[in-house]
């Protein structure tokens, strides 16, 4: 096994399930004894090798066991059969600040938080300067940590953590910390470690980052690994068979207005096909179409489209006011197209929300969240780590 | 079975201990005026009111110091009473650090027992305080317990090992078990009545049995052993040192061997 820094063989580890959680005597006396309780298996035969100077991946989705995994390899979880062997020296930051005392200074925290790391004391005190430095807060270190911002909190936390020194870093996903200029500093960081040769293990929902950090993932489902290999084509298989499992979501929608106007059904569709999907590529051309219904006559209503990122993040918000399109009036059914011949958006899914209003959007007449949940798969055009894409084009000019 | 637990690491985490008592001593007394001193005014307030009872309500006799002759309830109280609360808050601490823990043990490996000795490193740094305090006052009394001091540390850790097993299995079978933590309240109160810390176990009319429980008894048997050290001045019998050596052992690995055996399956627990 040489040349392997972490070796999982055959992990299993299950939870009891108690029915009525017992911590107390009288629970366990009541009871007689007779804990009733459900096997719960977490991870069952888990096996995989991580080798040296990898960037690993570990992607499932929630309840799949990445987090039990994840505290397996830490050490923090004994399995109950197999084994997990590792040949370097880790650090697992599975929670930042974990120990951080809030009255004690940011100077003590940092020798402790090091030592609950693992670090010697003259380890420490050698890298004080690096970690204070990283964390940006030399004014601030000898405060009492309860003064701290989130922020400020987190980026010492993070500064520990880093400078641990480990040869195996794993990681859960704490990317997304502290402002833009810190996560910067954080990616920089990591990319060192990776030119460094040291190995990652890294436990994320960030598709994005397995995609474009990794040399190799596996995949989780339910406590088994379903796919293991090159991180692109499992995120690509991971991401379908999660599509596969949203047609039977509920309809999350809700809608408010007056409703004089009704969006009755939105659809979209792709190319000149008629059918309605709720998938399709970058670069497809895309129609969204808003069904209505009015009762009675109404005039210079607006129709507009917004569509979030998952996360909640507007990507953009196109209404029918901005190219003109303001109806004198409206009245039965019909519905109202609109049309992107080159869909920009990245790999991903989205939520569009609909809306119709009168002409100066104060008043509404209906508005529906949430109208519809849409992936976007890979299409030709792609860019790494975005939500949209700019179609930049790129030259390169030497001059003498 | 993780090759990280090497003798580096053992190193490594002999700091996290240092750090963590540290810890435990330099947070006690934060944000509060008097800091420090508080740790005296308890067992002293204590003492005015046992005191009180002892001399004005019941009006007991002091017990006499042999061979010093010392006849002074206030001293007898304080020699006895500063140990005993430095076992039961010991204990008592642990217990909440393991489970005040559960963040830590969550998301970090670490030795979980150093979360024990932390308090009882910090507890003992509190105890030499009060200690030095109690040797300044016996001294004024006109007992000369210096070159008993030597003795009386040796006993202090007997005690401080029997109490480390001790917190050991309690604040491990806690964290499965909250009754524990409160069962551990009712103990303390029992082990302190069941001590002679605020009653001279032989010259009153005691019965037999109790009275083999005040001096023989878990607590009992260092307690005496200390006032024979620090009030009569004298080196206690054999079969005391045997008795304490013994327990303190005794307990120490059977604490070892509980938490050892119930440590890994905190996180899951927690």
């Amino acid at each position: 096994m040489s040349g392997n820094v972490l070796q999982v063989s055959n992990l299993t580890k299950s939870f009891r399930i108690h029915h009525e959680k017992t911590n107390s005597l009288k629970g366990l006396i009541v009871a007689k004894g007779k804990n009733r309780y459900d096997e719960f298996t977490a991870l069952s035969d888990v096996s995989f090798s991580v080798g040296e100077g990898e960037v690993f991946g570990v992607i499932g989705h929630n309840g799949s066991g990445k987090s039990t995994l994840l505290k397996c390899m830490a050490g923090i979880l004994v399995p109950n059969s197999g084994s997990v062997a590792v040949h370097r020296r880790m650090s697992a930051l599975l929670e930042l600040g974990a120990g951080f005392h809030p009255e004690l200074s940011g100077r003590e925290n940092v020798f402790l938080n090091a030592a609950i790391l693992g670090m010697g004391r003259k380890d420490i005190a050698g890298r004080f300067d690096d970690i204070v430095e990283f964390s940006g807060l030399e004014n601030f270190i000898d405060s009492p940590v309860k003064t701290y911002s989130s922020g400020m909190y987190v980026r010492l936390a993070f500064a520990v953590a880093i400078n641990v020194d480990p040869e195996l870093l794993i990681i859960d996903e704490i990317l997304a910390v502290g402002d833009v200029t810190f996560q910067q500093r954080c990616m920089e960081k990591f990319v060192d470690f990776r030119n460094q040769g040291r190995t990652i293990v890294l436990v994320t929902h960030s598709m994005s980052s397995v995609r474009d950090m990794c040399d190799r993932a596996v995949w989780l489902d339910h406590g088994k690994l379903v796919g293991e290999g090159d991180p692109s084509e499992l995120v690509e298989a991971y991401t379908e068979q999660m599509l596969g499992t949203r047609t039977d979501r509920g309809d999350g929608s809700t809608r408010r207005g007056s409703g004089e106007i009704q969006i009755t059904q939105v659809e979209m569709l792709v190319g000149e096909n008629p059918a309605p999907v709720k998938r399709f590529r970058t670069g497809d051309k895309v129609t969204v179409r808003l069904h209505y219904r009015a009762d009675k006559p109404v005039s210079r209503a607006i129709f507009g489209v917004q569509i979030d990122a998952l996360g909640g993040q507007c990507i953009t918000s196109p209404c029918a006011r901005d190219v003109g399109l303001v109806p004198e009036r409206v009245v039965g059914e019909g519905f109202v197209d609109l049309v992107v011949s080159d869909i920009a958006l990245m790999p991903g899914t989205f939520d569009l929300h609909t809306s119709v209003t009168d002409f100066n959007r104060q008043h509404i007449y209906d508005y529906v969240h949430l109208a519809l949940r849409f992936d976007v798969l890979s299409g030709k055009l792609f860019e790494t780590g975005s939500v949209v894409t700019l179609r930049p084009t790129w030259s390169l000019t030497a001059s003498g | 079975m993780f090759s990280t637990m090497s003798l580096r690491s053992a190193m490594a985490h002999r700091n996290l201990l240092y750090l963590l008592a540290l810890k435990e001593l330099r947070t006690r007394y934060k944000k509060s005026v008097l800091g420090w001193a508080w740790s005296m005014f308890n067992p002293l307030s204590q003492m005015i009111i046992f005191s009180i009872i002892f001399l004005k309500v019941f009006v007991a006799t002091p017990p006499v110091g042999d061979p010093s002759g010392l006849k002074n309830f206030p001293l007898y109280f304080l020699a006895g009473v500063l140990p005993f609360n430095f076992f039961s808050i010991t204990i008592g601490s642990s217990i909440a650090s393991v489970q005040g823990g559960a963040a830590l043990i969550k998301k970090v490996q670490f030795p979980h027992e150093h979360l024990v000795f932390s308090i009882v490193i910090a507890q003992f740094v509190t105890l030499m305080i009060e200690i030095s305090l109690l040797t300044v006052a016996m001294l004024i009394a006109g007992n000369d317990v210096l070159p008993w001091l030597p003795v009386f540390l040796l006993i202090l850790v007997l005690f401080a090992i029997f109490a480390t097993g001790l917190a050991l299995m309690l604040s491990a079978a806690n964290v499965f078990f909250h009754d524990v933590n409160y069962l551990w309240g009712i103990l303390a109160q029992l082990l302190f009545y069941a001590t002679p810390v605020i009653y001279n176990p032989s010259a009153t009319s005691l019965p037999a049995a109790l009275k083999a429980v005040a001096t023989y008894g878990p607590t009992g048997s260092y307690i005496t052993a200390v006032h024979n050290v620090m009030y009569d001045l004298r080196f206690p019998g054999p079969v005391r040192w045997i008795q304490m050596t013994a327990m303190a052992f005794l307990s120490f690995g059977a604490g070892v061997w509980v938490f050892g055996r119930l440590s890994p399956r905190f996180a899951e627990e927690m």
